[in-house]
């Protein structure tokens, strides 16, 4: 069994399907990561695709503080992706709330109160190359042995 | 009586052309769409609240993180909006560092906003190409202010850095590259068929309802009326500047006013750049007591702020207007409706250019 | 030119197309010296005026902590907003991120701070909440009383015939201890920031 472990750790490594969601944000982080799609730091080129569909999706980009409206429509996006599955959350905001973090605002963060993050990226926003280098350190061990572990 | 519809589309928050979570319900009979209704509410995070009783320092990074794509301009307008209240002089090296740093927020904005629609006809080709020049004006934006989104730049009183000699050599250079590329990228959209078969004709917008919608900024330019804060700026009316405007209403005139704006956008900077006085960069300043209602020109349309300050220069009261919801509105109510098919729809939202989280802070 | 099978070899072989062909790169993943990024220590000791502190307008981003070198500052990386702030307030230099500290010093520039103490007389109780609680009053008078009396005339407020009075503004630090202490919000600390220049320098073309 372990040859064909290897086989679909090396595969899911490999070819990551990414969709992401904004819980609201300030779109800083959004267009950081669309900066990652463009050819001066294309992230195609690694085998990861942004498309946006969850149903097809192998990682889940969260950007933005939780915000009221996402009360009861976050974890339910998170049940309807398929294992195996990880979801990382960019920028400050899922983090720790960013500078909005402030009585009488109407977020909830941090994010991994609601759904398990798997990697964080710091910074308000990150820069496109943080960002590449956080989904590179990270693409070989968040799927790997999923079948052992995680059953 | 009921009416009879076919089929309630619902666009949803997560949707491959949309950025940013907002929903548009299209009732459709067959093909073609009968209203459309937009339901916000996803990115609301009481902004305005949290800035009650905070002083400027803390209040211009709320603002300026309303909307990270046109940064700036919200903390320009903010800025200046407090300056207007205390009195506090600009010094002339400083207002000209100002509209540089505006008129590259306003190009990477433009850029991204014609990249979004390529990318929704399907043309990645050229969005991608768009992207690439992109990435060329954020080097810029790094040079001249330390960071490429949110850069914090504007304090009352003046700016926060100066331009360095070898900086300026190098942005006047990379103008020229820019520029050359964005004339092979106009003519690569004016004369490709299928872009025109997706584009002209399509999302109507008339005078008449643009003004019944009070569109502004591109939106309402590319049909015809010409309104733009601009021109009652200070800086901007020594700078020459004079609206742009075309008069074909539909999504290819909007793109291409963008296109016409980012030209406009350089030649600015390079007047700027040529004429750059000597000088402080920042003058001092506290900020006082009193209330006004300000606006600036973003890269999307009118942006206004009400603000009323106690005598610490501290904020009693505000009110932040952003364009886009005027923009949303015009397209549901006006150019969705009888589109020729469903397609059309996403297309036309898109070139509209709506900003959700400018709209629901 | 017509478009012939040679002519297109020709096109294929030119050396500037095999260039960009075979040796395409995309940008290497690194961070330019020159961007804003969190503030690293420069080594020069800390003070402890704590201005960083004040100005910050992430909440929690940065603290001052003490260890065995002294007090050092402290920055959390997921609540900071690299803003550079604090960078420009430390009147010591101790911080520094991108090139926001070498600015300052070629072009004279700074950000002063100031804080300004607002009592509402209205709503003021004359409890002496605000007097006990702050720690510069503590250390400038150890028997200050519990109703906030005091015999001494260097601490920054004192209760006097029921009324809070402040002697000597100029001693807040800004902490506002005071304030969260206040049962009815009577009293408000104001953070003032005013960024000037002495020395003009500038190049123009």
């Amino acid at each position: 069994m372990s040859f064909l472990q290897s086989i679909k750790d090396k595969v899911r490594s490999r070819s990551i399907h990414v969709s992401y969601v904004d819980v609201g944000s300030c779109n800083g982080c959004d267009i950081e990561v669309l900066a990652c799609l463009a050819p001066r730091y294309d992230i195609e080129q690694y085998g990861i695709f942004v498309h946006n569909n969850p149903r097809e999706a192998d990682v889940l980009i969260v950007i933005g503080a939780y915000t009221h409206g996402w009360e009861e429509k976050l974890a339910p996006l998170w049940q309807k992706i398929p294992d195996p599955k990880a979801a990382i959350a960019v920028g400050n905001c899922p983090i720790s709330g960013c500078c909005f973090n402030r009585r009488g605002s109407y977020i909830d963060p941090p994010v991994s109160k609601h759904i398990p993050i798997a990697a964080e990226v710091p910074g308000c926003p990150p820069r496109p190359t943080e960002i590449l280098n956080a989904i590179l350190s990270v693409r070989d061990s968040v799927f790997a042995n999923w079948e052992v572990e995680r059953r | 009586m009921k009416r009879t519809v076919d089929v309630n589309i619902p666009l949803g928050p997560i949707h491959p052309c949309f950025k940013e979570p907002a929903r548009v319900k299209c009732e459709t009979k067959g093909e073609r769409v009968i209203a459309a209704e937009v339901e916000l509410g996803y990115m609301k995070k009481g902004i305005e609240r949290i800035m009650k009783g905070r002083p400027w320092q803390e209040v211009m990074f709320l603002a300026e993180r309303v909307c990270g794509i046109c940064s700036v301009i919200h903390n320009m307008v903010y800025i200046e909006a407090m300056e207007q209240i205390s009195g506090i002089p600009v010094p002339p090296r400083a207002a000209y560092l100002r509209v540089v740093a505006n008129e590259l927020d306003r190009m990477q904005s433009h850029m991204l906003a014609n990249f979004s629609y390529c990318y929704t006809i399907e043309h990645e080709t050229l969005g991608m190409y768009l992207l690439d020049c992109r990435e060329q004006v954020m080097d810029l934006l790094e040079r001249l202010t330390g960071a490429r989104v949110t850069c914090a730049y504007i304090i009352p009183g003046g700016v926060r850095c100066d331009i360095h000699e070898e900086d300026l050599s190098f942005m006047l250079e990379s103008l020229t590259r820019i520029e050359s590329d964005l004339l092979r990228y106009t003519g690569m959209f004016e004369s490709g068929p299928m872009i025109a078969l997706r584009s002209r004709g399509v999302g109507i917008l008339t005078p008449e309802a643009a003004l019944q919608a009070h569109a502004v900024g591109p939106t309402a330019r590319a049909s015809g009326i010409a309104v733009d804060r601009r021109t009652q700026h200070p800086t901007y009316m020594k700078l020459g500047f004079a609206t742009v405007v075309r008069h074909d209403c539909d999504n290819y005139a909007r793109i291409m006013l963008r296109f016409d704006e980012l030209f406009q956008s350089i030649r600015l900077i390079r007047t700027c750049f040529t004429g750059l006085p000597t000088g402080v960069i920042r003058g001092g300043g506290t900020c006082k007591a009193g209330e006004i209602r300000y606006s600036g020109e973003a890269p999307r349309g009118e942006l206004t702020y009400v603000i009323k300050t106690d005598e610490y220069g501290r904020v009693v009261e505000i009110e932040i207007q952003s364009p886009s919801i005027m923009n949303i509105e015009a397209c549901c109510h006006s150019m969705i409706i009888g589109a020729d098919s469903i397609a059309d729809v996403t297309s036309a939202f898109v070139s509209a250019d709506p900003c959700i989280a400018c709209t629901e802070r | 030119m017509t478009p012939s099978l040679f002519w297109y070899l020709q096109e294929f072989a030119r050396p500037v197309w095999l260039k960009k062909f075979f040796f395409a790169r995309t940008a290497p993943l690194t961070t330019p010296p020159l961007f804003r990024d969190f503030p690293e220590p420069t080594g020069k000791p800390c003070q402890h005026v704590l201005f960083c502190m004040m100005v910050c307008p992430a909440p929690g981003a940065i603290d001052v902590v003490l260890d065995e070198d002294g007090w050092k500052p402290r920055i959390h990386k997921g609540h900071c907003i690299r803003c550079g702030l604090c960078v420009e307030a430390c009147p010591n230099g101790v911080l520094t991120s991108g090139r926001v500290l070498a600015t300052l010093q070629e072009q004279g520039t700074s950000l002063e701070v100031s804080f300004r103490i607002a009592i509402d007389r209205d709503l003021c109780t004359g409890c002496g909440n605000c007097a006990t609680a702050c720690p510069v009053n503590k250390e400038i008078d150890a028997q200050l009383g519990a109703g906030g009396h005091s015999s001494n005339e260097e601490v920054i407020m004192r209760v006097h015939d029921g009324d809070v009075r402040v002697l000597h503004e100029d001693k807040c630090t800004g902490c506002k201890t005071c304030e969260n202490s206040c049962p009815t919000r009577a009293i408000q600390i104001a953070r003032i920031l005013e960024g000037k220049q002495q020395n003009p320098g500038g190049v123009s073309p």
